[in-house]
Order: structure tokens, then C-alpha cells, then sequence
């Protein structure tokens, strides 16, 4: 599982962070890091949720 | 105790009415199961608009109260957009426009480049260092509210003495509003989302100059601290306004203060009623009370599903820029949407038992903070963090809190409102 981020997209409304805060952090600049871009098994489904809850699509994921 | 009757039985749409503000004041069983019928039945619903006196009547709305509609209009702002208006169900007259035309009621591109300018002071990193910050506003408050309640042979209103003080000093300390303003401002942004309800502006009939003084006075200290702040900048939000550039402009005088209007308004109401209407659902569910009281670690879930359950904003509007269809339902150009986030809050589709209040529901995907899309509640962070704080400590501090009467409800369609909610400390023990 490999985490893709559109910047132009993110808002940093966080919602990554809360649900999956060893992967995503929103930087100083308000927008989202991804920490983590091949997230392990114990994460995956936090990550998976996040990305389906991100409200701008700013998330995704690629094999 | 009180416990809120699961909706059953059948509702009579034909004489529903949303537009009706007295409707919203009554009982919320009865809302709630309106809500389900609409959902089943339909789920498209049209209304004429609320009248307000000097703003003139337009063509009416449609009421969304499906989860799955809800969203597939949110997440198309270029077909549904803000910028005709998202807080109000009439469009606003052109002189309320200068105060009340902010971030939440603009389109992308401009949308995407101002809210760049606060969203980094409300990331969670930056919150993380404010929470000692609301830990002790929130210690402060609540040591008071105990003092009001002995000097009161244990009495208190859980709106004044405990929702209220504590958004209004950290919105205000983010914002850099001096002491002496913040009982203005509390008035003001009261009178803002009145909904025209009579207690809280002077003429009933004249909603319109209750909103335009109170705007004025707010874009009155919003003046007094930008020139203050232009001078010697610090480190709060007003600076961060009158200071950055975007695309090598400042922003306008016009967008400066309805911003700041903006930021103090939905600062201070939606987290005020997220508590006192939580602090009436733990009440008359003792129950999941008495789990969170006992398990901070519920703190994550117990906050969200607070939101789902409050749903402190019960909606945002849309207008559609084109003739077009969602989900089956044919629509015009200009029509208008009302997003019914407490309605897609008890979605059975997404939620199991949604009439039940389940304090470690996970997931949750709430629409409590908005929908898909680019307007998601800026404030999302501060609000958790706020109630996380806040529900803790009074748990832990006032475990003896009982409500004693009934909540006197807000006459507005927009915000779940509760004026007051009176309650006991310390007696009955």
C-alpha cells in the first residue's frame, strides 16, 4: 500500500491525522504530510479510513 | 430524568413545515422523526422560504436529508456553490454583504487562498500547544461556575456559567480581543445567529438593523486591533489577517472584517451549544454518562459522537450554478439546497441504531463539522479539542452537575440552539 497526497487539494482540515497520526501530520504551512508513504499492516485500515473521510479527495492510495 | 422518545409512529409531512422557526423550538423527538420520514419519503423536500421583515422572499429550497444526497452535493462546489450564500436561506441584502460576505459563503479559487491564511493556525500541531492554554480556561470556569452555585444555594445555568465563558476566552485569546470587548462580543455574535429570535434582538420586526449594528460593531474592534496590530504585530490570528499577503495582495478591508466576524462568531457558538446540548444528552442518557465518566480513554469517540448527536450547525445552503441532476433528483440553475447535517447524522444507512447515542461509536463519519468538500469546519480541531477538554473536567470536576428543568431552546433553524439550561451543583448528594 503506497499514500498519495494532492497538496493543490488539502485544506488541512486534519481529519487524516485524527484517524492516522503515525502516517499524516499536518505541516506548518497547513497542509498535509504524509509521513509514512508505505504505511505497515497495523495501519492500514486507520489509513484506509482516512483516506475515505478526507473531505477535498486530497488522499489516495496505489498499490 | 427524561429520555428522548425513539421516533415511531407517522409523521404527517403535508403539514411540516421547516420554514416555521416555532418549529424548532419544539420538542426534538418530534425533529428527528420528521427527519426520518423525509429521508424515506422525500428525501428532496420543498419548502418556501422563512420571511424575514426587509429581506425580500425567494423561490424557495429544497431540504436534503439523506446522508448519501448530502455529500454528492457537497463535494460538487462548481455546480453547488457558496458564494450566492450558505448561511442564510434568503440571499443577503447587499449592505449586510460587507460584514457577512466571509470565507464560508465565497467559491475557489479565492476560497482556497484566504482560508490558506488561518488554516495553519489551526492545524492540530499548532492546537497541541493551546491545550494547556484551554485546560486552564477550562479549570478557571468551571471553579467559578461552583462559586456561582454556593452563592446561589447550588443553582446555576449551564449555558451562562459553563458553554459559554469557555469557547469566548479561547476564541478570543486566539484572536487577540482584549477583556474589556469580550462581553460585546458575546452579545454581538449572539445576536448574529438569533435566527430573528425576539429575546435576542431589540425589534422583532427589524432583524435586518440588529444584524447591521451588531456587524458594525464588530468591524468596529476589528478596526481598533488591526491598526493596533499593523503597529506592533503579534502573534495571534487578527495578525495573520491585516499581515499576510496573498498573491502579493492584503486582503480587503471588507474581507479582513468579515473574516474576523466570521472567526468569532462560529468560535463562539457552535462549541457554546455542542456543550450544553452534550451536557443534556448525558443527562438523559445517565447510562453513557457514567461509561465516559469512568474511561477518559473514550474521550476520542465519546467528542465526535457529541457532534453527531448535537450537530451544533443543523445546515448550510447551496445554489446551483447550472440545470443538472444528483442522485436521480432533476434540478435548475439557481435552485437552492438546504444541507440537513442533523438530518445525515441519523442516515441508517451509515449509522447502525443512529437514534441510539453510543459514545464509543468508531467509525463515526459524521457530517456534525460539514460535508465532503472545501468548506469543512475550519475550526474541526479546536471544537474536539475544546470539548475533549471540556467534558473531561466535567466529569471529573463537577461529577455532581444535575440539569433540573428543561432547555430553553434558540428559535432558529441554523444553529441548535439552547439559550439556557438551568441545573444543580452539589446538593442531592
Amino acid at each position: 500500500m503506497r499514500v498519495e497526497a494532492d497538496l493543490d487539494v488539502c485544506v488541512g482540515s486534519g481529519t487524516c491525522e485524527l484517524l492516522a497520526p503515525d502516517v499524516f501530520e499536518v505541516g506548518e504551512d497547513g497542509v498535509v504530510r504524509v509521513l509514512r508513504p508505505q504505511p505497515g499492516q497495523a495501519d492500514e485500515d486507520a489509513v484506509r479510513d482516512a483516506v475515505a473521510q478526507c473531505p477535498t479527495g486530497a488522499l489516495g492510495l496505489a498499490d | 430524568m427524561t429520555v428522548e422518545a425513539v421516533p415511531s409512529g407517522p409523521v404527517d409531512l403535508d403539514a411540516v413545515d421547516l420554514s416555521d422557526r416555532d418549529w424548532w423550538i419544539g420538542p426534538p423527538s418530534v425533529r428527528y422523526a420528521t427527519f426520518a420520514a423525509l429521508r424515506r419519503e422525500r428525501p428532496f423536500a420543498f419548502f418556501a422560504e422563512p420571511e424575514m421583515p426587509g429581506i425580500p422572499v425567494g423561490p424557495g429550497y429544497w431540504a436534503v436529508t439523506r446522508y448519501a444526497d448530502l455529500e454528492a452535493i457537497s463535494s460538487q462546489p462548481e455546480v453547488f456553490c457558496s458564494g450566492r450564500g450558505a448561511v442564510s436561506i434568503p440571499d443577503v441584502p447587499a449592505d449586510l454583504n460587507e460584514f457577512y460576505g466571509s470565507l464560508i459563503s465565497m467559491d475557489d479559487p479565492r476560497h482556497a487562498k484566504i482560508r490558506r491564511i488561518v488554516s495553519k493556525a489551526f492545524t492540530p500541531r499548532m492546537l497541541e500547544q493551546l491545550v494547556d492554554g484551554v485546560r486552564a480556561v477550562v479549570d478557571d470556569v468551571l471553579t467559578r461556575a461552583r462559586r456561582t452555585a454556593e452563592a446561589q444555594g447550588g443553582s446555576i445555568d449551564v449555558v451562562t456559567d459553563v458553554a459559554a465563558p469557555i469557547p469566548l476566552r479561547v476564541i478570543c485569546d486566539m484572536m487577540g480581543v482584549p477583556e474589556e470587548d469580550r462581553a460585546m462580543v458575546l452579545a454581538r455574535s449572539n445576536v448574529i445567529l438569533s435566527g430573528g429570535d425576539p429575546e435576542l434582538i431589540e425589534d422583532e420586526n427589524d432583524p435586518v438593523t440588529a444584524f447591521l449594528l451588531a456587524g458594525m460593531e464588530l468591524a468596529g474592534l476589528m478596526e481598533r486591533l488591526a491598526a493596533e496590530r499593523l503597529e506592533r504585530p503579534r502573534s495571534d490570528l487578527t495578525t495573520a489577517l491585516v499581515t499576510t499577503e496573498v498573491d502579493g495582495e492584503r486582503l480587503s478591508n471588507q474581507e479582513i472584517a468579515s473574516f474576523f466576524i466570521l472567526l468569532l462568531v462560529a468560535g463562539n457558538e457552535t462549541t457554546r451549544n455542542a456543550i450544553s446540548q452534550g451536557v443534556l444528552a448525558l443527562h438523559e442518557h445517565p447510562d453513557q454518562r457514567a461509561r465516559w465518566a469512568a474511561d477518559p480513554r473514550l474521550d476520542r469517540t465519546a467528542v465526535e459522537e457529541v457532534v453527531r448527536w448535537t450537530s451544533p450547525v443543523t445546515w448550510m445552503r447551496r445554489t446551483a450554478t447550472r440545470d443538472g441532476e444528483v442522485n436521480g433528483h432533476r434540478f435548475r440553475e439557481g435552485d437552492k439546497f438546504l444541507l440537513l447535517y442533523a438530518a445525515a447524522n441519523r442516515d441508517p444507512a451509515v449509522f447502525r441504531d443512529p437514534e441510539v447515542l453510543d459514545l464509543a461509536r468508531d467509525p463515526n463519519p459524521h457530517v456534525g463539522f460539514g460535508s465532503k468538500g472545501p468548506h469543512f469546519c475550519l475550526g474541526a480541531h479546536l471544537a474536539r479539542r475544546e470539548l475533549a477538554v471540556t467534558f473531561r473536567a466535567l466529569l471529573d470536576q463537577l461529577p455532581d452537575l444535575e440539569v433540573t428543568g428543561e432547555p430553553d431552546r434558540l428559535r432558529s433553524s441554523f444553529v441548535n440552539g439552547v439559550k439556557r439550561l438551568p441545573a444543580r451543583l452539589g446538593r442531592g448528594r
